[in-house]
């Protein structure tokens, strides 16, 4: 991805104004939430935003150059999220060290993917992508160490992009919409899902939190507060978590897949694996 | 360094601006009220981007700002008293929706990629993606019931 120059990004007014009315509109129109069965599904602004924001690229009102030039606002607007963030934490510095063993092994919930989606990007016929694709959710760090270790171009390198890709397109919106849901229509605490909302992205563990927020209003500081303890974990212990435990499980459980469908296939079962 | 702070200023501002209207129309706190609140957001995320340029270590900025903004806001912290007030005056959700506002604009030039990637990759995706959510979620209500906190 080449660098745009910032001066070039603060003077594209055009960009500027149309985030600035979007911004304004999804606001003005407000939350909407649909009842799923037991659950609720929030539909908030930002959530418009987002693909009131994808629709106009596709119309003569924003340019290539106008969507490149937004790429630097997106991180450094994460940065002043992440320190509203931080002045939330703050004040609930005890709250936070008394759940300390919760937010330090749920981290290990992150391992979650290798059980869930592993063995279902196998049984699609995914091969050594499979590996690339589910030992982590694929954010840029973890993309390093895959290409790292494996190359850009190697099946691993596909497999952790194809994640990638669809966590940077679609990561914040679908786990907005799904984490208000699961905290509905579940029995389990929204601070429970206030701490799996800190994936190790900004903007995701915004859009998942900020659903819990709609639904559950009278608890926004906490979840706040946890979701921002654990999102702080996971983006300073991620790394070191995929290099020492999500990767080589990931590979040890493949091989494991692997030599049984081979076994399988020499017993005369299936067609050649 | 000085161009690249005077530039992060002028992008933090514009940002800025955009959250103080989504705050505006969406919590109906008015753009003044909340302007102490941004600024000291804004000062902290350019102490944090300085740190990452000066600094040796491999440390990401927002790793800076989380901790600084931490520090800051602690209830011994000098003066963290103001610095709760106006930032509370800004809502997270205000600064979410610009976000994603520029997210939507800025993805619209990968849609082509994406389009490449075929419907197995997009559910392999979203299992990886549930399965983090859902697997964090079960172990952190286990061991907070068990400590009593919830």
């Amino acid at each position: 991805m080449e660098k745009v120059e910032l001066k070039t990004v603060i003077k594209d007014w055009r960009l500027h104004a149309i985030a600035f009315i979007l911004v304004a509109i999804t606001e003005a129109i407000g939350q909407f939430s649909i009842a799923v069965g037991p659950g609720v599904i929030l539909l908030l602004p930002m959530l418009y935003a987002f693909f009131l924001g994808l629709g106009l690229y596709f119309t003569p009102l924003i340019s290539e150059k106008n969507a490149k030039n937004a790429e630097p606002l997106i991180i450094l607007g994460v940065t002043l999220l992440i320190a509203k963030i931080g002045v939330t934490i703050g004040p609930q510095i005890e709250a936070i060290i008394a759940a300390g063993p919760a937010l330090l092994l749920q981290e290990l919930g992150n391992l979650g993917t290798i059980f869930l989606a592993l063995p279902l990007a196998v049984l699609l016929g995914f091969r050594r992508e499979s590996i690339g694709m589910t030992h982590s959710i694929a954010r840029e760090p973890n993309v390093g160490l895959i290409v790292n270790k494996f190359g850009f171009s190697s099946p691993e390198g596909r497999g952790v992009m194809a994640v990638y890709i669809f966590g940077t397109v679609f990561g914040a919106v679908f786990l907005g919409l799904i984490s208000g849901l699961l905290a509905t229509a579940t029995p389990l605490h929204p601070l429970s899902f206030a701490m799996a909302s800190g994936v190790g992205s900004g903007s995701m563990m915004a859009a998942a939190s900020g659903s819990l927020i709609g639904a559950y209003p009278e608890l926004e500081e906490q979840i706040v507060a946890f979701a921002g303890a654990s999102n702080l974990l996971s983006l300073s212990t991620g790394l070191y978590f995929s290099i020492f435990i999500g990767l080589p499980l990931t590979e040890k459980l493949y091989s494991i897949m692997m030599r049984r469908s081979e076994r399988k296939a020499a017993k005369g079962g299936g067609p050649n694996a | 360094m000085l161009k690249s702070v005077i530039e992060w200023t002028w992008v933090l501002a514009i940002f800025g601006v955009a959250a103080l209207i989504g705050n505006w129309f969406g919590m109906d706190v008015l753009p003044w009220e909340a302007i102490p609140g941004m600024l000291v957001l804004i000062a902290v995320s350019l102490v944090g981007l300085m740190l990452e340029k000066a600094l040796p270590f491999s440390m990401p900025a927002v790793g800076y700002i989380g901790i600084l903004a931490i520090i800051i806001s602690l209830p011994w912290f000098p003066g963290s008293d103001y610095v709760v007030a106006w930032t509370s005056q800004i809502g997270i959700l205000a600064l979410a929706t610009p976000i994603l506002a520029y997210a939507g604009i800025s993805v619209g030039s990968n849609w082509a990629d994406f389009r490449k990637l075929g419907f197995r990759s997009f559910l392999v995706a979203i299992a990886v993606f549930l399965g983090t959510f859902i697997g964090s979620a079960l172990i952190a209500e286990v061991i907070l019931r068990w400590q009593g906190i919830i």
